[in-house]
């Protein structure tokens, strides 16, 4: 599904984000990348949805080469990839209902297709009842829950997770972590950044680490540090 | 496009023009003050012009022939200049009768003064603007002696509308340039108003397109709501001033007909539209470039 060959990428202002990563990701993986602030975790995921490119490398999502595409086709990769940030980015003056229809209505879905997607999207996340409700109603794991909604209302194959419990105590994060997981037992690939020590010790799914935008560990079923 | 989608653009549209109402008056005064300026300075083009044409077409070049050479020669000479609209010969037994008539003398009378004037060409041009070059090259045709035009008063008109036209376009340079920066401004403070939307936009995979069209949208309805008042103004003080002018100039005749105003006015209101459509285009390329 997403596949890395010998990237690195360096900042116009010389920093090194990553340096020569390989990695295979297939359909319906759940991975963790976990590695220290300013490790390269986000760069990483940007580079899946062409926010960055390669300084030299391959980046192929779904058999196609991210790089080389154009810049008119991005928003048709970004179709097929799902998105969640530690800030949730949800808009104030919509409800969590339209925050969800909203990703709908920029792809030019109609107001049907709409009608049926959204309340799917929101039971997934268990928020079927809080859909009339404003973001600053919801407490911050309920507001990271309309985020996956909206991510994955479009029934992307990809879901993108940037330290998506990073503003959130303990015991939602590990509800989102949960969720996540579900998610991806439906047959979605679910790549999350994070350095929640604690969940990724506990889920045991495969941990890719990164230091310094080196790519030093790839374990299967692997725990935040060495064991 | 669906109907969802549509509904979806419009809103966008007009969710900016309704958070920021005085912006966007702000900017719809611009293009109408801007409009109604340009448009003013071509009325009084096309006023002029329109009576340097009517001068001119009094204005024909009359071409005295020499004794004996053949008017059809001289006349197909004459033709071979481009500028030339029309020739028509006029003998001097014609000529006679027309200045009987015109002067209301008994032409009887005259014949028996004997007849003093030469047998003539007059030539239409077919640009006013040309009249006293064809004039000076059809002096130099063979067989005519004298070519002349009751000049002076068609050139004056020429220059002062070739004043008005340069002054107009280089007021109406200033001017299009400054209704393009407000316009372009407005749509930045859209933009940046909504910053969140347009990224979540680009995340989730809205076109380029879709993500500009609301912009788009905007600026056009500023051009069209600034041309609209433009016009409506500037045509409602053209008709007062044509029926002044009607009244107490018996010498200026300003060029009014339906035909002519609803033009004008679609042209006013074109421009504004055309306005909008560059200003926010120029706004979003400057400031949604990642877009």
């Amino acid at each position: 599904m997403i596949h890395l060959e010998g990237v690195s990428v360096v900042y116009p202002s010389g920093v090194q984000a990553l340096n020569d990563v390989s990695l295979h990701i297939g359909r319906g993986e759940f991975c963790f990348i976990v590695g220290s602030s300013g490790s390269g975790k986000s760069t990483l995921l940007q580079l899946i949805y062409r926010e960055l490119s390669p300084t030299s490398g391959r980046v192929v999502f779904d058999g196609q080469d991210v790089a080389q595409l154009p810049a008119a086709k991005v928003p048709f990769l970004r179709r097929k990839i799902g998105i969640v940030f530690q800030d949730f980015r949800l808009l104030p003056d919509m409800t969590v209902w339209e925050n969800v229809g909203f990703a709908l209505d920029v792809l030019g879905a109609t107001r049907r297709e709409k009608h049926r997607k959204v309340p799917i999207s929101l039971e997934l996340v268990g928020l079927g009842e809080k859909a009339a409700s404003f973001p600053h109603e919801l407490s911050g794991g309920e507001q990271q829950r309309v985020c996956i909604a909206r991510a994955l209302v479009n029934g992307p194959p990809v879901l993108l997770c940037d330290e998506p419990t990073g503003n959130l105590d303990p015991d939602t994060s590990w509800d989102i972590v949960e969720l996540l997981s579900h998610i991806s037992e439906t047959g979605t690939t679910v790549l999350m950044a994070t350095h929640d020590k604690y969940i990724v010790d506990r889920l045991r799914k495969r941990v890719v680490n990164l230091v310094r935008g080196t790519l030093v560990r790839d374990d299967q079923t692997g725990t935040y540090d060495v064991s | 496009m669906s109907l969802n989608t549509f509904e979806f653009l419009a809103s966008q549209a007009s969710s900016a023009i309704r958070r920021n109402p005085m912006v966007t008056i702000a900017a719809i005064t611009n293009v109408a003050v801007a409009l109604a300026i340009l448009g003013a300075f071509a009325l009084v083009a096309i006023n002029l012009h329109h009576m340097a044409a009517l001068e001119a077409q009094s204005a024909v070049i009359t071409c005295e022939l020499d004794e004996g050479a053949d008017p059809a020669d001289v006349e197909a000479a004459l033709l071979l200049d481009m500028r030339v609209k029309g020739t028509k010969f006029v003998t001097r037994d014609q000529a006679l009768e027309n200045l009987a008539k015109k002067w209301d003398f008994d032409l009887n009378v005259l014949k028996a003064m004997g007849n003093p004037l030469p047998d003539t060409i007059l030539v239409y041009v077919s640009d006013p603007e040309e009249i006293g070059a064809v004039a000076d090259a059809a002096g130099k045709v063979e067989g005519i002696g004298k070519a002349w035009y009751p000049e002076q008063i068609t050139e004056k008109i020429l220059t002062v509308a070739r004043g008005v036209k340069i002054s107009g376009l280089v007021v109406g340079a200033i001017l299009i340039l400054a209704t393009l920066t407000v316009i372009s401004t407005t749509i930045r403070l859209t933009i940046y108003a909504r910053r969140r939307e347009i990224r979540i936009m680009q995340l989730v995979g809205a076109t380029r397109w879709f993500i500009r069209l609301p912009f788009l949208l905007e600026g056009l309805f500023q051009g069209v709501m600034g041309g609209l008042v433009a016009a409506i103004g500037v045509m409602t003080g053209y008709i007062y001033l044509e029926a002044y002018a009607e009244q107490n100039l018996q010498f200026v005749s300003l060029y009014t007909t339906t035909d002519f105003l609803v033009l004008f006015g679609a042209g006013v209101l074109l421009t504004g539209a055309v306005f909008g459509a560059v200003g926010s285009l120029a706004g979003i390329r400057q400031y949604l470039r990642t877009v």
